[in-house]
């Protein structure tokens, strides 16, 4: 999942992206509604805490008041000791009473606050009358209250109230609400995230036969996986499996185109090499005839097999050449002097049909890491190519070298006008997948297609006489031949 | 130091004016005299009694009237004060009142019998402080507050008051500021919460209560043990003594041990039974009450 969050949030997944989106957005609502409630909670319970406050002290003041006016220390902590512990929503922690001049007369907790001692002004301050004092980390609140009788102040009333139990209900609400937003967070995210998993699942399928199409490995969704997915991935499904099988159809196509150009060549090279071994023939069967003639003649005989031995060597050249080049023949991974040795015979028949004159060579090593059977067939292609451009006449040239870069470098130079511009890029353009319409450029279709293969390239170029074609194809370690190409 | 502003004065010096007080409040107690059902016994009780308890005063009750064959109304009062004006004005046949009235009243006021505590009609006043505190002695306390029980109680008030006395000192000017809770229970109470510094409370109560409560008056301890003198009795005026009801009372009383209700109650009240006696059981609580008034 890391390699996949790469790229920013954007490229993140669906099924990330949108389950984060919930769950952020419920995490947000639910700060929020949380927030909204404890601060309800917080103000009803300030409301409340006032009311029984309010509502304590009245009740202390009247049962009280009368004990005050007398200055009756028993009456007044009678009522304050009786009071302890009646109201069960409000836990005071001391009550006490003073006279107006400060001194305690008396409190519910003598042993804190003796009788006839002043309050502790710095306690004293911190009850307001009429208002509640509190101070949540403390977790206490102060309440205080002036007893009046006729308008005349006769003491006053104080209590100091333990709101612990407030702020622990607080407390367990907002864990509550904590708890149950973390687990309503966890359960929408896992549920987005399984039910976008779901969503985009037919995706994953349908990038999945991209990338391995991508690969080279073009295979149609399987039926099973319609069933599983809603009708617009079924439809996408449907286009992607129809695309497939026309990528097929054109492969098909361009291995018969190809199976059919190699037949035209075989066809070319056959009549060819039966021209290469008609040539001869006639010369041969008038040296059997001069030997029959005249064999007797030392001389006569000696020039007649010599002659022979020629025409039958010619002979064997060119059909050890043409076995070399469709037969195979030594180890197709390495390109030997031999692979390029033999290419004159197989151009020759062109060649002399144009009186053409072929000029070879190579700084080679011996042995070299490259396919050696399709780099005859590339300089086959370009040599024959080259033949039929060149003028009548004209020299057809061939040179192969070993670059820095550990290239191999062939040039096949001509005397013609050079590829009109259509051939051109057919040759030096990214090779399409398949074959141009007609058989015009088929040859260099399959020779574009080999040379990419081979991670090589083709570069078009001019010399003072005509055009050459630079291909280079760098020095590569084994890798399976592809004999279909 | 701080004196109350009003409040029921700890001395005898005032003596007439509650005299007078008696009288104004049994006038106006006489508009609604309790519930002395008609050809039935009124009987008052003073907070002297354990009279917190309200199925022991339904029990009191039940047996009375069985055992005098007629209706019996019980009535309570705060103050010693108030059953002592009620009796003295012929309000109640009847009160269990302190040894302090009966000798203040004594010309007026005959027994009806008095209960026997530990198997004697005697009882002691106590002081007590809070447990812990660190006075030893009597002479210790000077200076701090003391809870007093109510001003007519002989245990509650007289015996301290006879104690300061001798030393020549009052209340007010031995200790920083006394009051009045009107109940033993209550004396015991200011002290164990620290309100008081001491306290004059019963003896009987005190011990009673160490065994009914003993949370509360385990946060005290007797600092000081008065002499044995007359335990509270049951007191009517003089001129209804040796009519039917009360005859009937005190017989109803003094067979209380008797009977298995009359011992429920007696087992309630820690007591043994009530027997008659003579008014010289009260002779030691007059000679305190004589000597304050000459202190004065």
């Amino acid at each position: 999942m890391p390699g996949r969050l790469r790229g920013g949030i954007a490229a993140w997944p669906l099924a990330v992206k949108v389950p984060l989106s919930v769950v952020l957005i419920v995490v947000a609502a639910a700060m929020g509604l949380s927030q909204a409630v404890l601060s309800r909670l917080s103000t009803e319970q300030e409301n409340h805490l006032q009311s029984l406050a309010g509502a304590f002290l009245d009740g202390l003041s009247t049962a009280t008041m009368p004990a005050v006016i007398r200055r009756d220390v028993w009456e007044v902590f009678d009522g304050l000791d009786r009071a302890r512990g009646q109201y069960s929503g409000l836990r005071a922690l001391y009550t006490v009473v003073t006279t107006p001049d400060g001194q305690i007369l008396a409190s519910s907790d003598p042993d804190r606050f003796p009788t006839q001692t002043a309050m502790p002004s710095a306690l004293e301050n911190r009850f307001v009358p009429g208002s509640l004092t509190i101070d949540e980390r403390a977790g206490r609140a102060w309440a205080a209250r002036d007893l009046r009788e006729g308008g005349i102040l006769i003491g006053r009333l104080f209590a100091e109230i333990d709101i612990t139990d407030l702020l622990a209900v607080r407390r367990e609400v907002a864990l509550t609400l904590l708890l149950v937003n973390a687990a309503l967070t966890v359960a929408f995210g896992a549920v987005g995230y399984l039910l976008v998993g779901r969503m985009v699942h037919p995706l994953g399928i349908l990038a999945r036969h991209l990338r391995r199409a991508r690969d080279g490995e073009v295979v149609a969704i399987a039926e099973p996986e319609f069933r599983r997915v809603g009708a617009e991935f079924s439809d996408a499904f449907l286009q992607f499996n129809d695309l497939v099988r026309a990528l097929e159809e054109r492969k098909n196509l361009a291995a018969r185109l190809a199976d059919e150009e190699k037949l035209a060549l075989l066809g070319k090279l056959a009549s060819g090499m039966a021209h290469e071994v008609n040539n001869p023939l006639g010369g041969m069967l008038n040296a059997i005839d001069t030997l029959q003639a005249h064999g007797h003649d030392p001389e006569i005989r000696r020039r007649s097999l010599d002659f022979l031995h020629r025409g039958l060597a010619g002979i064997r050249n060119v059909v050890r050449a043409t076995l070399v080049s469709y037969k195979g023949g030594g180890d197709p991974s390495r390109l030997t002097g031999g692979d390029l040795e033999d290419l004159p015979f197989l151009i020759q028949h062109e060649a002399e049909a144009r009186r053409l004159r072929i000029a070879w060579q190579s700084s080679l090593p011996d042995s070299v890491e490259a396919e050696g059977g399709t780099i005859r067939q590339i300089l086959l292609n370009l040599l024959l190519n080259a033949c039929a451009a060149s003028r009548t006449g004209g020299l057809v040239r061939l040179t192969a070298r070993l670059d820095d870069q550990d290239a191999l470098v062939f040039v096949i130079a001509d005397e013609g006008p050079g590829l009109p511009a259509p051939m051109a890029d057919i040759l030096t353009g990214q090779p399409a997948e398949t074959p141009p319409k007609g058989t015009s450029g088929l040859g260099l279709w399959t020779t574009a297609r080999l040379v990419a293969r081979l991670d090589g390239s083709i570069t078009l170029g001019r010399h003072e006489h005509g055009s050459q074609v630079i291909v280079a194809i760098p020095l590569q370690p084994r890798r399976p031949v592809d004999h279909a190409a | 130091m701080q004196k109350p502003a009003a409040r029921p004065g700890p001395g005898l010096t005032r003596r007439a004016m509650m005299a007078a007080g008696v009288v104004a409040c049994a006038l106006s107690i006489a508009r609604q005299r309790p519930a002395a059902a008609a050809g039935g016994l009124s009987f008052g009780l003073t907070p002297v009694f354990l009279d917190s308890d309200i199925q022991l005063l339904a029990n009191l009750e039940a047996y009375l009237e069985r055992a005098t064959g007629g209706p019996v109304a019980l009535v309570k009062r705060r103050t010693y004060q108030e059953i002592t004006a009620l009796l003295l004005t012929g309000q109640l046949d009847a009160a269990w009142i302190c040894g302090f009235p009966f000798v203040q009243h004594a010309d007026r006021l005959a027994l009806v019998g008095v209960p026997l505590f530990r198997g004697r009609p005697l009882y002691q006043s106590y002081v007590i402080v809070r447990e812990g505190a660190p006075a030893r002695d009597f002479a210790d306390l000077r200076g701090g507050i003391h809870a007093f029980s109510d001003p007519e109680s002989n245990s509650g008030f007289l015996v301290t008051r006879c104690l300061l006395a001798d030393l020549g000192a009052t209340p007010d000017s031995f200790f920083s500021r006394v009051f009045f809770t009107y109940g033993h229970r209550n004396v015991i109470r200011a002290v164990a919460a620290g309100l008081a510094q001491s306290g004059s409370v019963d003896g009987y109560v005190w011990e009673v209560m160490k065994e009914t409560e003993p949370g509360l008056v385990g946060a005290t301890r007797v600092l000081r043990r008065s002499e044995w003198l007359g335990f509270p009795p049951v007191a009517c005026l003089r001129s209804a003594a040796g009519q039917p009801g009360v005859s009937a009372l005190a017989a109803a009383l003094q067979g209380m041990a008797g009977d298995p209700l009359g011992r429920t109650v007696l087992a309630e009240l820690r007591l043994d039974g009530f027997s008659a006696a003579e008014p010289a059981l009260f002779d030691g609580i007059a000679a305190k009450y004589a000597q304050v008034r000459e202190s004065l």
